[in-house]
């Protein structure tokens, strides 16, 4: 009797771990993000050398860096540059309803409900953009440079003495 | 055992270890996956940071001004306007869950038509403003005054839309009427001062207040302004030489929360309360204890009193002579005084009000003041007529708007039977309720913070309410729905083509005409204030007693009689929809999600039932069945019922719960004599309550004042601590130390800071099922005891306190996480980690103060509930535990705040939501390492009363309580 239970304990141990190990844990990098533009940063960061706040602009502000509104590529696309796949920024604005003309970008960091990141202290820290995102303006599709798990965070709070108190970020 | 299957603890544990180990749960996926920026964005937004829009709260008629707090173009939470001259940066507990009714999952959607057969049919727009501007149309041709309007009132210009639509249909029937009315009050007013007002009060000028019957902590008339005032009235300061608190009398039925608040309570029958005022008034007269010009004429008013002399009335209503005589003492010696009425009995307002004009009170602690007018609501004798009218069939189409008078109205006005005979009825609002299911067409109306709006409480405050966001629903705002019929009216010349317009142009008339004035400075000006507050300068008001008649006795008391009073939550019955304020305790008798009949226990046993029994309670107009709460909180002969419950529509939280006490009562009458009897059966009354009995341990405390003036600390019944016992080394808090100090006597009950907390940390509802099984998720909560019988002469009437998470150092939670997912912050903080709680529950079962709370089930909000959801907190899901965090997202946003603007954090810039909903002020956080921060002087500034809640446990609580004060009994 104790063998046969014995055995379906370890069963269900070894099926256990096999669900953990196949499924996908919420911080796993997605690496296989596409988005619906082939926006490139590698063209726009790199070779154009855009500061990422213009884009991003509310980095400095908010929890939030912003992806920037269809009105910001519009400002410089407009109905001039660029061309392909960009018909989204390009096409003419006759219609005045927001739906018509939302992007829906895919995103490639995400973190979980529980963690409640703000990116204005890391930005008045003097951090990096590429600290976490990795060298973005090398992309020409965004992928994770890093795994953005507590460890990650946390090692780098060690190091730069920033606050290591739970509720900082767990609330 | 048998042999064969015995089993080896060792090979126990060995099997328990891996079989759990293998219950393995996979990793949960985020829902959102996407980010979807602006189009264009909006100039004044930046997504993660809140802005702010001044607005009016709509929730009563005390009109206090309040300010949104929009977060990705939705609002997430009301908080008070402290530009507002009667809220003052306050909003009580229903004035925040209004965002429950602006995300109803109920509210009417689309515009509806009852065919003929009874069943709804969504329409369009189109189709409904058809239909309406035709029917409105032939009502007109068919005679004057065919078109009525029947709501609530809705503020100066909305009145005037609705007058000017009206009379495009060549009609002048618009009724804006309260269902609680003051209509008692502005009658005492017309008699006594010629002109029917309701005076403005300032209870923190009197010395002496005494309350008849009205509930003006809770229901009557500003409760968050007078609540104010009475913190101040009962804070103590020095009065000739000694320290002293006002002295309070309530003279009512029931002891209310407010009448706890007061140091006596005289109960009476209902009705009697004017009988008492006339014998107080009595007293004074017979021994000059009045004002020798104050322009009345003495001896006539002593013969107009002369029925009432103490032992007559003493005789007539149960009260001894000695209280009436006291009572007549107290008031009529003091410096200065102020007597209320709160019945629908006009005598007793007439009573109330020469009493304080007889004393030379009137111009100090009431008053009329001068400035732009408040706004009319009709009268009952219009009411009266329209629902005439109606019955009669001189009504052709009926617009509804508010008010819901097939619930809310008294059942002898017999409003059903007259809105049946009207052969098209319109109704427009948010969730629909019992007067809409009479009507035919249903619009669904802007909830009043999606509207452009006014308000006029009273004279010389305007307040001016804007909408804080897109409308959630497909509705629009009634005046655009009437002026869009109207405007195909061939007659109509209508000033404004909409409500927005309308509001624009009334508020820039009020614009300062100097020269070169802007007017639109003007309306950036108002907007941003939330109104247009004027000095307020006090009205000449003379006396005009032609009208005055000497006051008859009243009648005989019935041997029995249900006395029914607005609940402090559901008021009229508008809160039934809102589970928020369902799921609050009553905090007098602590019961949720229904309607009880409070009786005394002498009356229990001659009507032989006990609690949980449903009764039958009979009037000559309806009848009602309730369970029956039996407590000494209601005098012998008296079934006290609240107004609010039961309903039979007005959506899922409101429906089928509990009974509609209004069925049982006649106009212009809060009470009637009844019978009663038991039916057999029960139902178990919900409470989150534990016991009402403090079994000698210090969870609140109290002193009288005369101990205070002494420098008497009352000895506490706990066992003596020597001293903090230290385990462990001391915490070390190298900048910030977060703490509170609670003063339990500015402390009411009114739970504005239970819901401003619901509000604020996304804290779910659990229904009545699962208060029941004690539940309830709420991280603050308003402790109730009663004194024990012994304790009586030194106690208060009732101890009422909050109590949340005391943020121990020595937390009894910390040590027992197996996770650690509680732990102790560098700040002081006993933090709790959503994500690392596994749900063992040890540290809610250490907790000696109760204040942590289990997610059981995981929590659900109806869509569009979850609007209502505050970003800045985790959601938390099944199997969590939660518990008070000081709002640290409120001191993360200000610690963060201050590190980017590279500067110190300033006291006073972190305020914890229930810090800020409370009226009295009785919450203050601070910083424990800073002696200069408000909330550590007034902890050292009241260093008497001091106490920290069960100091016997040495958990080291980081909030300090001031205890209550109460007046030694037979003293002066």
């Amino acid at each position: 009797m104790n063998r046969i239970v014995l055995a379906l304990a370890l069963s269900m141990l070894a099926l256990g771990g096999a669900v953990i190990a196949l499924s996908q844990r919420p911080w796993a990098p997605r690496a296989d993000v596409v988005q619906p533009i082939p926006f490139s940063h590698r063209v726009h960061a790199g070779v154009n050398k855009i500061p990422c706040q213009h884009c991003h602009a509310y980095a400095s502000r908010s929890s939030e860096p912003g992806i920037p509104a269809v009105a910001r590529c519009v400002g410089c696309h407009g109905e001039k540059i660029g061309g392909g796949g960009i018909q989204p920024v390009t096409r003419a604005w006759t219609d005045d309803t927001p739906a018509a003309f939302e992007i829906q970008w895919n995103r490639v960091y995400a973190l979980p409900d529980f963690v409640r990141f703000t990116h204005r202290p890391h930005i008045h820290a003097g951090l990096a953009c590429q600290s976490c995102h990795g060298e973005v303006q090398t992309m020409d599709r965004v992928v994770p440079a890093f795994e953005i798990n507590m460890g990650f965070c946390v090692d780098c709070h060690t190091e730069k003495k920033a606050t290591l108190d739970c509720v900082g970020c767990h609330h | 055992m048998r042999k064969g299957t015995s089993i080896s603890r060792r090979s126990f544990i060995k099997l328990a270890a891996t079989a759990g180990a293998a219950a393995a749960i996979p990793g949960c996926e985020p829902a959102a996956r996407q980010l979807i920026p602006y189009v264009v964005p909006d100039e004044n937004v930046v997504p993660g940071v809140p802005s702010f829009f001044a607005t009016t709260c709509s929730e009563c008629p005390a009109g206090c001004g309040a300010v949104a707090r929009i977060r990705e173009g939705r609002v997430v939470k009301l908080e008070g306007n402290p530009a507002d001259p009667i809220g003052q940066g306050s909003l009580c507990a229903r004035g925040q869950a209004a965002l429950q009714g602006l995300y109803n999952p109920d509210r009417l959607a689309r515009p509806q038509v009852r065919g003929d057969d009874g069943a709804m049919r969504s329409i369009s727009w189109e189709e409904a403003q058809k239909m309406l501007g035709d029917r409105l149309l032939a009502a007109s041709k068919a005679g004057k005054d065919r078109v009525a309007f029947l709501g609530s009132p809705q503020g100066p210009t909305f009145r005037k839309i609705a007058l000017e639509v009206l009379g495009a249909y060549s009609s002048s029937r618009a009724i804006f009427y309260e269902a609680i009315s003051q209509e008692a009050a502005r009658a005492a007013a017309k008699t006594i001062f010629g002109r029917r007002d309701i005076p403005s009060y300032r209870i923190d000028q009197a010395e002496v207040l005494i309350s008849f019957g009205a509930d003006f902590l809770e229901t009557w008339q500003s409760p968050v302004e007078l609540a104010r005032q009475y913190s101040l009235f009962r804070t103590p300061q020095k009065r000739r030489g000694t320290l002293a608190i006002g002295r309070a009398i309530y003279v009512g039925p029931r002891l209310s929360m407010t009448a706890s608040k007061c140091d006596d309570w005289i109960a009476t029958a209902p009705g009697a309360e004017a009988e008492i005022a006339w014998s107080v008034l009595n007293v004074m007269v017979k021994q000059r204890w009045v004002s020798q010009n104050s322009g009345f004429d003495l001896a006539a008013l002593a013969k107009a009193v002369a029925n009432f002399d103490p032992a007559a009335t003493s005789a007539r209503t149960g009260v001894p002579v000695e209280t009436i005589t006291r009572l007549g003492e107290a008031f009529g010696r003091a410096q200065s005084g102020l007597a209320i009425a709160g019945t629908d009995d006009s005598s007793a307002h007439l009573a109330a009000m020469i009493i304080n004009a007889v004393t030379g009170n009137f111009g100090k602690t009431v008053m009329f003041l001068e400035g732009s007018p408040a706004e009319e609501t009709s009268t009952p004798d219009e009411v009266n007529a329209v629902i005439e009218a109606m019955r009669g069939g001189k009504i052709d189409a009926l617009f509804i708007n508010g008010g819901n008078p097939v619930f809310a109205m008294p059942a002898s006005a017999r409003v059903a039977e007259a809105i049946g005979k009207v052969p098209f009825v319109v109704w427009a609002g948010g969730v629909p309720d019992e007067t809409a299911a009479m009507a035919k067409l249903l619009l669904p109306a802007h909830h009043p913070l999606e509207s452009w709006r006014d308000t006029a409480p009273r004279a010389g405050i305007r307040g001016l309410g804007q909408p804080v966001m897109q409308p959630v629903f497909d509705s629009k705002p009634v005046g655009d729905i009437l002026l869009g019929a109207a405007a195909g009216s061939p007659s109509a010349k209508l000033p404004w083509a909409s409500a927005a317009e309308a509001v624009k142009t009334e508020w820039l008339a009020l614009a300062p005409k100097a020269v070169g004035a802007d007017p639109e400075d003007f309306w950036v000006s108002v907007r941003r204030e939330g109104g247009l507050f004027e000095e307020q300068h006090l009205s000449a008001t003379s006396l005009d007693l032609s009208a005055f008649k000497a006051p008859v006795p009243a009648a005989a008391q019935p041997e029995l009689s249900v006395y029914a009073y607005p609940h402090i939550f559901l008021y009229d019955g508008r809160g039934a929809d809102k589970p928020w304020l369902q799921e609050l305790p009553e905090p007098v008798t602590q019961i949720v999600w229904d309607s009880w009949a409070e009786i005394h226990p002498e009356t229990a046993r001659k009507l032989g039932v006990a609690k949980d029994d449903i009764i039958e309670i009979k009037t000559e107009h309806g009848a009602i069945e309730a369970p029956v709460l039996v407590e000494s909180t209601v005098r012998p002969g008296v079934i006290a019922v609240p107004l609010g419950q039961g309903h039979r529509a007005y959506g899922r939280y409101a429906k089928d719960v509990g009974a509609n006490a209004w069925a049982m009562l006649a106009a212009g009458a809060t009470s009637a004599a009844a019978t009663a009897r038991a039916t057999g059966g029960t139902r178990r009354l919900v409470t989150p309550l534990g016991k009402s009995d403090m079994m000698g341990r210090s969870i609140v405390e109290a002193m009288s004042i005369e101990q205070l003036a002494r420098g008497v600390v009352p000895e506490s019944g706990a066992e003596e601590v020597s001293g903090p016992y230290e385990m462990y080394p001391p915490w070390k808090y190298p900048k910030h130390k977060w703490g509170m100090t609670i003063d339990v006597n500015a402390c009411i009950g009114c739970s504005a800071c239970v819901t401003a907390c619901y509000a604020e940390n996304n804290v779910p509802t659990v229904g009545k099922d699962g208060v029941d099984r004690g539940r309830i998720m709420s991280w603050i909560r308003i402790e109730r005891y009663f004194p024990p019988p012994k304790e009586v002469a030194q106690a208060p009437q009732l101890y009422l306190a909050p109590m949340l998470c005391q943020q121990c150092d020595h937390a009894p939670c910390e040590p027992v996480c197996p996770v650690f997912a509680s732990y102790h912050s560098e700040e002081g903080l006993n933090g709790q980690v959503y994500n690392r709680c596994v749900g063992t529950r040890y540290c809610e079962n250490n907790c000696p103060y109760k204040v942590r709370r289990f997610n059981w089930f995981e929590p659900e909000w109806p869509t569009p509930l979850n609007l209502q959801l505050n970003p800045d907190v985790t959601v938390r899901g099944v199997g969590v535990m939660e518990k008070c965090t000081f709002c640290v997202q409120r001191i993360q946003f200000a610690e963060l705040n201050a590190r980017t603007e590279d500067r110190e954090l300033r006291d006073g810039e972190i305020v914890t939501a229930c810090q800020q909903a409370c009226p009295t002020r009785a919450i203050t956080f601070g910083d424990s390492n800073d002696p200069g921060s408000a909330m550590m002087r007034r902890r050292e500034d009241n260093k008497l009363r001091n106490y920290r809640a069960l100091e016997e446990l040495n958990t080291q609580p980081a909030i300090t309580y001031l205890r209550d004060l109460y007046r030694e009994k037979g003293g002066a």
